[in-house]
C-alpha cells in the first residue's frame, strides 16, 4: 500500500499554474526526491501536502485518508513532518529547545520531550550544539536543526525542502548519508532539490522531475537523468543533441 | 417643508466638509504606512503641533489660519523628517512592535510637552469668517470657514495624489512600497525617500491641524481622536492606499455626521470603530481602492 | 539565570508582604498597591504580548470589564466577591470574542484591532448612562471593609505572586514552548503541529482573567469609576509599557518594569505636576532605542556574554549565514 498518494493535483496563483495535474505515489520506507529548477513548483507541492495551501483540483491521500483539506498543524499531527527551504529556527531558543518543540507533539511532558530531542540530536550528530541559542548558528547547523525538529515530531513521512541547498558539497554528502538512514526509523522521505545530483544519486530510491509545475519524468535516478525531456528541462533544447 | 429630504442632505453636506479634512489627515497616515509599513501613533500629536503652531502665529500676528497654514506644513515636514532620521531609521528592521511603541512614546512626549508649555486649557480663536454662513435655498446653509477649509483640503489632497503618482519622488516611494529589498538595487536612496515621505505625511497632519484650528477647540490631547480616526481611514482605504484613505475620509465624515444627526454626537466615534472592526474582520485589504500608494 | 531571577522575585514578594507592618502612610501603601497591581497586569499581558508576541494595546478592555462587572453585578444585589468572579468571567468572554476576530490579523493590524475593541467598550460605557452611569460614573462596593488599604496592598502582592507562579509554570510547559514558537515563527509552529489559533486564544483568556481581576481590585480601591479612567487607552498603554520596559517575554521583567516605571512616575508627578506622563514617553523611546529587550532582557544578555561563549561547530563552515540567504531570496522573489 502506498503511504502518500497525490492524485491529479493542480494549484494556480493568479494566472500562474504552479502545479499542473501532478500525480505520484510514495511507498513506506522509500526515499523520493523531487528534482526541478527554481520555480518548478517543489515548494508549492510541499505546501499542498502539508495543507498550507489547498489544491484547486485533485486530491491527496495519506495512509488511505483524504488529507486535501487539513490544516498545517493537522498535517503534522497525522505524521507529516517538514522542513523549510528558508530555515526558520526559533532564534531565541536553544537548539535543544527548538527540537523539543517538535517532540512536544507526541508528549506533554517536558522531560520526555527533552529525551526525544536529545535522541534526534545525537542521530544528526548535533549534541555539541544542543545548549547554544539557535541565533548564532551557521547555515549547515540550521539546516540540520530543521530536520531535527521535524524528526522529533516522529513523522511517518518527512518533506525536506532544499535541505542541502547552500551547503558545501562535503557537508551536503555527509547529510545525505544520514538521510539514507531514515527508513531505519520507519520514515519515508520526500526531498525537494534543485541540483546537487550526487546527493540524489546516492540517496534516492526514486526521482520525480518537475518542470513549470508539470511532472515530466519519474523513476529510478540512474534512469531518469538520461531521459531527453529531463535534459531539455535543465539545459534547454539546444544542448539536448550534444548531451545525448 | 421637505424636512425628510433637507435634514439628511444638510447632514451629508456637513459630513463632506469635515470629511475633506479627515481625508487629508488619513492620506498623510496612508503615505507613511504605504512607504514604510509604519503605523504612526504620533500622527495625532503632529496634528496637535500644527494646531498650536498656527495658534501661536495667529496670537502674535493676527493672520488668519487660512493664509498661514503653509507654515504649519513646513514646520511639520521638518519635524517628520527629523523624527524619521533620528528615531525611526536607527530601529529599521526591528519588529512592528518596536516602531509602534516608539511612535507612541513620541506622541506622549509631544502631548505632555504641549501641556507643560501651554497648559491643559482649551483655546479657541475668533476670526470674522466664523460668523458667515452661506445659504443655498431656504433650508441648506454652510458655515463659511468649513467651506474654505474644504477647498484648501481638496486642493492639497489632489496635489498629494499628484506628487505620489506623477513625480520621481512618488515613483521611488511606490517602488519602495512594493519591494523594499529591490528598490535600493534600482538606485533608489531608500532612507531619503522614506524620510521625505514621513515628512510629507507629517506635513499633511500639520496642515490639517492648522485648518481645524478656527472650527475646533485646541487642547494638548486634541490629536488623539484624529489619530484614531486616521487608523480607521487607513484600514478602510486599504492599508497604504492614499486615494483609498481620501475616499475613506469623506465617507467617515458623512457616516459620523449622519450618526450624530440620528443617534447623537456621542456615538459617532463608536460607529467609526465598529466600521473599522467590521472591515478588519471581513475584508482586511480595505474597501476603497486596492492600489498601494 | 532563570532560577536566580525567580529566587530574587520570590524573596522580593515575600518581603513585600511584611511592608505594611512598617508604619507607612495610607498614601504610600496606595502607591505600592499600584506598583504590584501593574506588575500583575504586566505579567498577565506578558503571556500574550511577551511570550506569544502579539502586541495587544487593548488590555484596558478586560481591565474595564472586570471593574464594571464588579460595579454592575453588585448593583443587581449580588455579593461583592461573587460580582468579582462574574466580572472576571465577563472579561474572559470579551477576550474570547476579541481574540476570535483579532488573532486572524498579524502585525500592526492586530494591534489596531485590539485598540478598536477597547475604544468601542469605552464609548459604549460612556454612552449608556442608564446602565453604566456614563461619564458621571458608578459606585463600586468595598471589597475589604476592614484595614482597607493594607488588604488592597496584600491582594496586589498576592495577585503578582500568582501571576508570576503561573508564568513560571507556563514558561516551562509545552503550552509555553508553543506560545514562544508562535512568537518566533508561526509557520514553523504550525509545521510541528501547534494549533496556533487555539494557543493564542488560551493565552489571551488567561491574561484577560488576571487583568479583569486587577480591574476589579482597582475599581474597589477607588469606590467609584468612570469610563475614561478604567477603559482608557492609557491603561492599555501603561500595561504594555510596564512589560516592555522590564523585558517582554522574560519571567520577572514586568515586575521590574512596574517597580521602575511606577516609582519613576511618582517622583516625576511631584516634579512636573500635570505633565508627569512625559516620563512614560521618554522611557519608551529610551527603551526602544537603547535596550529593545527591556531591563531584564538586556541585563541577562550582558551576563550571558561574560560567560565563555562555546564555539559553534559547523558555524565556520557556513558559506552564507541564514540571514544572508533569506535576504538574497527576498531580493530574488
Amino acid at each position: 500500500m502506498s503511504l502518500l498518494e497525490v492524485k491529479h493535483v493542480s494549484k494556480r496563483f493568479g494566472g500562474l499554474k504552479a502545479i499542473n495535474d501532478v500525480s505520484f505515489l510514495v511507498k513506506p520506507g522509500e526515499v523520493t526526491f523531487i528534482v526541478g529548477p527554481n520555480g518548478a513548483g517543489k515548494t508549492t507541492l510541499f505546501n499542498l501536502i502539508t495543507s498550507v495551501f489547498h489544491a484547486d483540483s485533485g486530491s491527496i491521500h495519506f495512509e488511505g485518508r483524504d488529507i486535501s483539506h487539513l490544516t498545517p498543524n493537522g498535517a503534522a499531527e497525522i505524521g507529516i513532518g517538514r522542513t523549510f527551504q528558508l530555515v526558520k529556527p526559533l532564534r531565541n531558543l536553544t537548539v535543544l529547545e527548538n527540537v523539543m518543540l517538535g517532540a512536544f507533539l507526541r508528549t506533554s511532558s517536558a522531560s520526555k520531550a527533552e529525551k526525544e530531542a536529545a535522541k534526534v540530536l545525537s542521530f544528526l550528530q548535533m549534541e555539541n550544539v544542543a545548549n547554544l541559542p539557535a541565533r548564532g548558528m551557521g547555515l549547515p547547523t540550521l539546516k540540520r536543526l530543521e530536520i531535527a525538529r521535524a524528526l522529533a515530531t516522529q513523522p511517518k513521512l518527512i518533506l525536506l525542502d532544499e535541505v542541502v541547498a547552500g551547503l558545501p558539497t562535503s557537508e551536503a554528502i555527509k547529510l545525505a548519508m544520514l538521510l539514507k538512514r531514515l527508513p531505519e526509523w520507519g520514515i519515508s522521505t520526500i526531498g525537494g532539490i534543485e541540483h546537487v545530483m550526487q546527493v540524489v544519486m546516492r540517496v534516492a530510491d526514486r526521482v520525480i522531475v518537475l518542470d513549470h509545475g508539470v511532472l515530466i519524468a519519474e523513476g529510478v535516478p540512474q534512469d531518469v537523468v538520461h531521459r531527453p525531456e529531463v535534459i531539455e528541462a535543465y539545459l534547454g533544447s539546444k544542448y539536448k543533441e550534444i548531451a545525448l | 417643508m421637505l424636512n425628510w429630504f433637507y435634514i439628511p442632505l444638510q447632514g451629508i453636506l456637513n459630513g463632506l466638509l469635515t470629511g475633506a479634512l479627515y481625508a487629508l489627515i488619513g492620506m498623510g497616515m496612508a503615505l507613511i504606512f504605504g512607504v514604510m509599513r509604519i503605523v504612526n501613533f504620533a500622527h495625532g500629536a503632529f496634528l496637535m503641533m500644527g494646531m498650536y503652531a498656527t495658534y501661536v502665529v495667529f496670537q502674535a500676528t493676527g493672520v488668519s489660519p487660512y493664509y498661514q497654514f503653509p507654515l504649519a506644513g513646513v514646520l511639520l515636514f521638518f519635524v517628520g523628517y527629523a523624527t524619521y532620521m533620528g528615531l525611526l531609521r536607527p530601529i529599521r528592521g526591528q519588529v512592528d512592535f518596536m516602531v509602534i511603541l516608539l511612535t507612541m512614546g513620541l506622541a506622549l512626549i509631544l502631548t505632555d510637552a504641549a501641556q507643560l508649555v501651554f497648559g491643559a486649557d482649551y483655546h479657541q480663536i475668533n476670526i470674522p469668517l466664523l460668523s458667515k454662513n452661506i445659504h443655498i435655498g431656504p433650508q441648506i446653509s454652510i458655515n463659511a470657514p468649513w467651506l474654505v477649509s474644504f477647498g484648501i483640503a481638496m486642493v492639497l489632497a489632489c496635489a498629494l495624489y499628484w506628487v505620489v503618482t506623477q513625480t520621481m519622488f512618488g515613483r521611488a516611494a511606490r517602488a519602495i512600497a512594493q519591494n523594499p529589498y529591490a528598490a535600493p538595487l534600482m538606485g533608489i536612496n531608500v532612507n531619503r525617500v522614506q524620510a521625505i515621505a514621513f515628512g510629507i505625511g507629517s506635513a499633511a497632519a500639520g496642515i490639517s491641524g492648522a485648518l481645524l484650528l478656527p472650527v475646533f477647540y485646541l487642547f494638548p490631547e486634541v490629536g488623539n481622536q484624529f489619530k484614531l480616526k486616521s487608523f480607521v481611514m487607513v484600514v478602510l482605504g486599504g492599508m497604504g492606499s492614499i486615494q483609498g484613505a481620501a475616499i475613506a475620509g469623506l465617507v467617515l465624515g458623512v457616516v459620523e455626521s449622519l450618526t450624530s444627526l440620528y443617534w447623537g454626537n456621542e456615538w459617532a466615534l463608536a460607529v467609526d470603530f465598529v466600521l473599522f472592526i467590521l472591515v478588519l474582520s471581513l475584508k482586511p485589504s480595505g474597501i476603497f481602492g486596492s492600489q498601494r500608494a | 539565570m532563570r532560577k536566580w531571577q525567580l529566587l530574587i522575585a520570590v524573596i522580593f514578594l515575600v518581603a513585600a508582604l511584611f511592608v505594611p507592618l512598617l508604619a507607612l502612610t495610607d498614601y504610600t501603601l496606595q502607591i505600592l498597591f499600584r506598583v504590584f497591581l501593574f506588575a500583575a497586569l504586566g505579567l498577565a499581558w506578558n503571556l500574550v504580548g511577551g511570550y506569544t508576541g502579539q502586541l495587544s494595546l487593548g488590555h484596558a478592555a478586560y481591565f474595564g470589564v472586570g471593574a464594571y462587572g464588579l460595579a454592575l453585578f453588585s448593583k443587581l444585589g449580588i455579593s461583592p466577591w461573587a460580582s468579582v468572579s462574574l466580572g472576571v468571567g465577563l472579561a474572559v468572554i470579551c477576550a474570547a470574542m476579541i481574540g476570535k476576530v483579532s488573532f486572524r490579523l498579524r502585525g500592526p493590524y492586530f494591534a489596531l484591532c485590539t485598540i478598536a475593541f477597547a475604544e468601542v467598550l469605552r464609548l459604549v460605557a460612556k454612552n449608556l448612562p442608564n446602565v453604566t452611569g456614563g461619564d458621571v460614573g458608578i459606585q463600586v462596593p468595598q471589597l475589604f471593609p476592614h484595614s482597607t488599604i493594607r488588604c488592597f496592598y496584600w491582594s496586589g502582592v498576592l495577585l503578582t505572586g500568582f501571576a508570576l507562579a503561573l508564568s513560571a509554570w507556563i514558561e516551562r510547559s509545552r503550552f509555553g514552548y508553543y506560545l514562544m514558537a508562535i512568537r518566533e515563527d508561526q509557520d514553523t509552529a504550525l509545521s510541528v503541529g501547534v494549533n496556533a489559533a487555539r494557543c493564542k486564544l488560551w493565552a489571551l483568556l488567561i491574561s484577560a482573567a488576571i487583568t479583569g481581576l486587577g480591574g476589579a481590585l482597582y475599581a474597589s480601591m477607588f469606590l467609584f469609576i468612570v469610563p475614561d479612567q478604567v477603559l482608557a487607552m492609557d491603561i492599555s498603554t501603561e500595561i504594555a509599557i510596564v512589560a516592555m520596559l522590564g523585558g517582554a517575554g522574560t519571567l520577572i521583567g514586568p515586575l521590574v518594569g512596574s517597580v521602575v516605571l511606577e516609582s519613576a512616575a511618582e517622583i516625576f508627578k511631584n516634579i512636573f505636576k500635570e505633565a508627569h506622563l512625559l516620563i512614560y514617553g521618554v522611557l519608551i523611546v529610551v527603551v526602544v532605542l537603547f535596550m529593545p529587550e527591556g531591563i531584564v532582557g538586556t541585563i541577562s544578555r550582558k551576563l550571558a556574554w561574560f560567560k565563555k561563549a562555546p564555539s559553534a561547530p559547523f558555524a565556520t563552515a557556513a558559506p552564507v549565514t541564514a540571514e544572508e540567504e533569506s535576504q538574497r531570496t527576498a531580493i530574488n522573489q
